[in-house]
């Protein structure tokens, strides 16, 4: 079956932006990876805490939360050493984005809102945030997005772009892109509470690494 | 898509703030200098690459981000899967990250990629190609391939050729409009749409 990209409703950038055309399916015996990731950055040991804007600087407003999970590949092993690019609004729902400037929001001078994090050689990762308010996608319609963390991950043979959304959120059910997801697979983007200020966020990248360039025998 | 699936992360929109300091710097954006500051440079004829992102209203779409991989000019991936004995070059990594402007145009740099047989000591050939993988605000992760007017090899290009039309392969070819200078437009949705391939099947 050919698949189709699903379009988010009342989300003018989905709307013209998404293909109308069904994917092309290549032939198995011609699958390659599409993308690779093969010098890595250094990432300095501070760029997993969005939570403040330079060592010894203050902490950001709102309540400081720990993301920990790990990264697996469609064979369910570890994704080792991949790169996580991490982002998030404030506590206010306002993002440290120069393209965000239009919200009623305020910015919060020591939230930083953006990192980075290796994963380590077990596929895990923790990441220090605060937690995202929620914020008006577009007032005319009143839709609101949800609190969510926004996870890009590169490298060891996977790609992946995600939002991670928190349990117990009203809003969620009420968010065009989060309902875009498939209702069975809603509950796979929504973190676990581990205690009052820790989420377990597990991650499983569908394979796109399986066919080998070149036979090796 | 069947019941022995594991539970995967359904994939999202990259949204509409996405940090340009990861989308400028933190990765490679230029594919010909690994460093620069050394005479070396890449085995290959230069090529340069420009054209524009359009939407269904025909607007330039900006900030959107391409993810560029492709062969040096041996035809090599720098791939722990490529094995093949076509020699890597010290000089060329094959992928940067790039990022569309305010009017949803893009240009960069690279050397032309090498054709390369489907697999070792396959008779089957693979055509000069870039890979592009995909993301902006409004839309999942989008993958195609890139080809160019002046390689022979097209006509029987495996990934090209399983596009049925020949006017919708024709949106994957690259034009050549002056010495190493090539141009493609994407357009993501409507007239003209550029054609995407599914990596999920497998």
């Amino acid at each position: 079956m050919n698949r189709t990209i699903p379009v988010v409703i009342n989300d003018r950038e989905s709307e013209t932006r998404t293909p109308a055309r069904p994917l092309i399916i290549i032939p198995a015996e011609a699958r390659d990876p599409f993308s690779a990731i093969p010098a890595f950055p250094s990432v300095g040991p501070l760029e997993c805490d969005l939570t403040r804007i330079a060592p010894g600087r203050p902490q950001a407003a709102g309540d400081v939360i720990v993301i920990r999970g790990r990264i697996l590949d469609a064979d369910l092993r570890p994704v080792r050493h991949a790169l996580m690019e991490v982002w998030n609004a404030n506590t206010y729902g306002r993002y440290s984005h120069s393209g965000d400037a239009s919200s009623q929001a305020p910015l919060d001078p020591h939230f930083y809102g953006f990192g980075r994090v290796l994963t380590d050689d077990h596929g895990f990762y923790t990441l220090r945030t605060i937690k995202p308010g929620a914020y008006m996608a577009r007032s005319d319609i009143g839709w609101w997005r949800p609190p969510h963390v926004h996870f890009s991950i590169l490298g060891s043979g996977v790609r992946l772009v995600t939002q991670m959304y928190f349990p117990n959120e009203s809003l969620n059910t009420q968010d065009y892109i989060h309902m875009v997801i498939p209702e069975l697979e809603r509950s796979r983007v929504i973190a676990q509470v581990h205690d009052e200020h820790s989420f377990r966020f597990d991650i499983i990248v569908r394979g796109r690494d399986q066919t080998p360039l070149e036979s090796t025998v | 898509m069947n019941n022995s699936d594991p539970p995967f992360t359904p994939e999202g929109t990259l949204g509409p703030f996405y940090p340009g300091v990861f989308a400028l710097s933190g990765l490679p954006n230029n594919l010909s200098e690994i460093a620069p500051i050394l005479a070396h440079r890449p085995a290959g004829q230069p090529i340069r690459i420009s054209g524009r992102f359009i939407d269904a209203n025909r607007c330039g779409v900006p900030s959107l981000i391409v993810e560029i991989w492709q062969a040096n000019a041996y035809g090599r991936y720098r791939h722990r899967l490529d094995q093949s004995a076509r020699m890597l070059d010290p000089q060329f990594d094959g992928f940067a990250r790039i990022r569309t402007n305010d009017d949803g145009s893009y240009s960069f740099s690279t050397i032309k990629p090498g054709a390369h047989p489907l697999r070792d000591g396959s008779a089957v050939m693979r055509a000069p190609h870039l890979r592009f993988t995909i993301f902006a605000s409004g839309i999942d992760r989008l993958v195609t391939q890139i080809f160019f007017d002046d390689e022979t090899l097209n006509s029987t290009d495996p990934v090209l050729n399983c596009i049925e039309d020949p006017s919708v392969r024709d949106r994957l070819i690259a034009r050549r409009v002056g010495q190493g200078e090539y141009a493609i437009d994407i357009v993501m949705r409507g007239e003209g749409e550029t054609p995407f391939f599914d990596d999920w099947a497998r």
